[in-house]
């Protein structure tokens, strides 16, 4: 019953409420991985509704940020043989010159409540700073972003640092931003453009899969 | 539009009334005061901490009421926009409205292929030549960001190009101050040197504040060049309600105008009575798709509201219209040009910017800078209003004809249906059978096939082989310098 109404709450985007139900159900002796699949389930269903438009961006962000403000209580609480293994890593940061990350911040939110696991870099980020952040996470992607025309070629020269590091087959470059384009991605050896945050969850997904 | 006759009507359209222009001023200055700007330039914070700012932190400032209203009456409230050849072209001032293309488009549809790929350079000349020749276009800007120049050259490149193709006002983005300078050299051989260039300015500069409450220090480094040489320049917010900016209307102009205001003071302080246009675009998040919307009616409210606010500060006013979330020359992209258009000619903002944008600011498309130019050309009309003094009543006509009878032949009908009637220029107006015969096309396709002929038939005034010469040096020189640069934020 509680478990469920966890979920309700996340769902419902209320992060004082979920995180105290959580706070209760952890002193009552429920299990934390338990705890952490029920919120899978809940932004398994926020997800349902925003496809099917039941609910609207400023919901599932809402929803987004219960289910973080959860993770962060809970997860220091997993025994250390217990491992919620997450979908994938991500550094994920807006590039040098640009100080534009509300998007990149949708992005955050809708990776996370998709399972990744995504490490903030924040905005004007130096190239090289997202390869030392991958390396230091183990991160299986790194996202970067770019709203302005003269901040993509940033997006190309992550990509040229990691071959010269001889790191380029470590990581897979996913990159967005409204200037972006598959074509860019393309032109620059992108593993892959997402047009946008709804997007991202399954393209990468599917680059995790091949 | 002023009239300068009783006799004359015209449209003139107002949303605020005083009082309400009165609670958003108040509302801003509150937000000055007592929230304040970040501004991550440490000369501007200290000009603006000697000028009576308070200072928190190391980059908040709080900007006293009095200091706002200071800097507002210092800014100049009528700005001369010049030709390349030095003639008057433009007035910004009361409710007189220009209308002329944005910036930076990174998709241009090719109207050999038809099909849409990266922006060229060559891009940025068609738009350029094209609005050359169309009449109700009043300023140009480069529309198309060139994929195939070098990346530190784009915004040099496209100036050029554009000086190249056309004598009108030119409205112009840069990276940052370095290639500012560059192109401020550039304009000033033009004109036969700085000095001229800074009494007779043909071009305006376009930088922005950081929504929501942030001016970045390339932006006011760029600014403040402008405020030091006497560049008209464009210093407004693009803000996204519901995300950059409150999703309420009142809100997010409230915002809005705070930023574009902390703008007039930084550039006031800079340099008392130098030219700045000001005022803040507000499109909308979509909630579905995350997209920036450019042709929401929401757009039109704030910046009615805007114009009105700005013609109550008396200065010059920037706009935004003919700009769809189309992406490509359709039916939708007709609504929103139209509706965008003429209600910011009604509501007389003095400098709009924008028109044949197509993909919420991402795409071009030469024959809807064509169609753009009818739909100003139609939007001027109604402005304009009509006469209603005794000849234009033409009682005596009236009398002589009587009832039963026709207008058609009488002299007065002569003397005015070229200035009573819009004339159109591109719009079909023929009879089913003759628009059958000339192959039936929609007016998409005769914009089409209309910005073809432009671009093989239309030449524009030459630079002198002279001033050539100098921007191609400039130019090379400046490959040179900016080669490794890596413009701020």
């Amino acid at each position: 019953m509680s478990l469920e109404q966890l979920g309700k709450y996340v769902e419902d985007g209320d992060d004082k409420e979920s995180k105290a139900l959580a706070e209760r159900l952890l002193t009552d002796g429920t299990d934390p991985l338990t705890i952490l699949n029920t919120l899978t389930e809940a932004m398994g269903r926020v997800g349902e509704r925003f496809a099917k438009l039941d609910i609207f961006l400023p919901e599932v962000m809402l929803a987004g940020e219960a289910l973080t403000a959860v993770v962060e209580l809970v997860r220091p609480r997993l025994p250390k043989t217990d491992t919620w293994t997450s979908k994938g890593k991500v550094v994920l940061g807006v590039v040098r010159g640009d100080l534009h990350e509300i998007g990149k911040n949708i992005v955050k939110l809708m990776l996370e409540t998709n399972g990744f696991e995504v490490k903030d870099l924040g905005y004007d980020v130096d190239s090289l700073d997202f390869i030392k952040e991958a390396e230091a996470m183990g991160a299986d992607f790194i996202g970067a972003s770019s709203l302005m025309t003269t901040t993509m070629p940033r997006q190309k020269e992550i990509i040229e640092f990691l071959k010269e590091k001889g790191l380029r087959d470590k990581y897979k470059v996913v990159i967005g931003g409204a200037p972006a384009s598959k074509e860019w991605a393309d032109m620059i050896g992108a593993d892959l453009y997402c047009e946008n945050a709804n997007s991202a969850p399954g393209l990468m997904t599917g680059l995790l899969v091949e | 539009m002023d009239s300068g006759f009783n006799s004359q009507c015209g449209p003139a359209y107002r949303l605020l009334t005083r009082d309400q222009i009165n609670t958003i001023h108040y509302a801003t200055l509150e937000l000055l005061e007592t929230v304040g700007v970040r501004i991550d330039h440490p000369d501007a914070v200290e000009m603006m901490r000697s000028a009576g700012c308070r200072v928190k932190g190391d980059d908040l400032i709080q900007i006293p009421n009095w200091l706002v209203e200071e800097c507002i009456r210092s800014a100049p409230s009528r700005i001369t926009i010049y030709n390349r050849f030095g003639r008057e072209a433009m007035h910004l001032e009361g409710r007189k409205t220009h209308f002329g293309m944005g910036t930076d488009l990174i998709k241009t549809y090719d109207l050999v292929t038809g099909k849409l790929r990266q922006s060229k350079l060559e891009d940025v000349a068609n738009a350029a030549k094209i609005a050359d020749y169309c009449e109700d276009i009043d300023f140009i800007a480069s529309y198309a960001l060139p994929h195939d120049t070098p990346v530190n050259l784009m915004y040099i490149d496209s100036f050029k190009t554009e000086l190249e193709n056309s004598v009108k006002p030119l409205f112009f983005t840069a990276a940052g101050p370095e290639d500012l300078a560059v192109i401020h050299e550039m304009a000033g051989t033009v004109t036969g040197g700085t000095d001229n260039l800074r009494q007779r300015p043909f071009l305006i500069h376009y930088a922005e504040p950081l929504s929501p409450l942030m001016h970045s220090s390339g932006a006011i480094k760029k600014l403040f060049f402008c405020a030091d040489n006497g560049i008209p320049v464009t210093y407004t917010p693009g803000m996204m309600s519901g995300a950059s900016a409150p999703v309420t209307l009142a809100g997010a102009i409230t915002v809005g105008n705070a930023e574009a205001l902390s703008g007039v003071v930084l550039h006031q302080l800079r340099s008392k009575g130098a030219p700045i246009i000001s005022g803040f675009g507000m499109s909308t998040m979509d909630m579905k798709t995350s997209a920036c919307i450019y042709g929401c009616p929401e757009y039109r409210l704030a910046l009615s509201a805007c114009a009105d606010l700005y013609h109550y500060y008396r200065i010059p006013m920037w706009g935004t219209a003919g700009a769809s979330d189309s992406q490509c020359l359709d039916q939708q992209a007709g609504m929103e040009w139209a509706m965008s258009l003429l209600t910011d000619g009604l509501t007389g903002a003095n400098l709009v910017h924008d028109i044949g944008y197509l993909g919420q600011g991402l795409i071009g498309h030469p024959a809807a800078l064509v169609i753009c130019d009818e739909i100003i050309s139609y939007v001027k009309r109604v402005v304009r209003g009509f006469d209603i003094d005794p000849e234009h009543i033409a009682m005596d006509t009236i009398r002589r004809v009587g009832p039963k009878g026709q207008f058609l032949s009488t002299a007065h009908t002569l003397k005015f249906f070229r200035q009573e009637h819009w004339q159109a220029k591109l719009t079909n107006r023929y009879l089913i059978d003759s628009w059958i015969d000339k192959g039936s096309k929609s007016w998409g396709q005769l914009a089409t096939q209309k910005a073809i002929e432009i671009l093989s038939n239309h030449r524009p005034e030459p630079l002198s082989d002279e001033v050539q010469d100098s921007l191609s040096a400039i130019r090379a020189k400046a490959e040179r310098d900016l080669a490794e640069k890596h413009f701020e934020a």
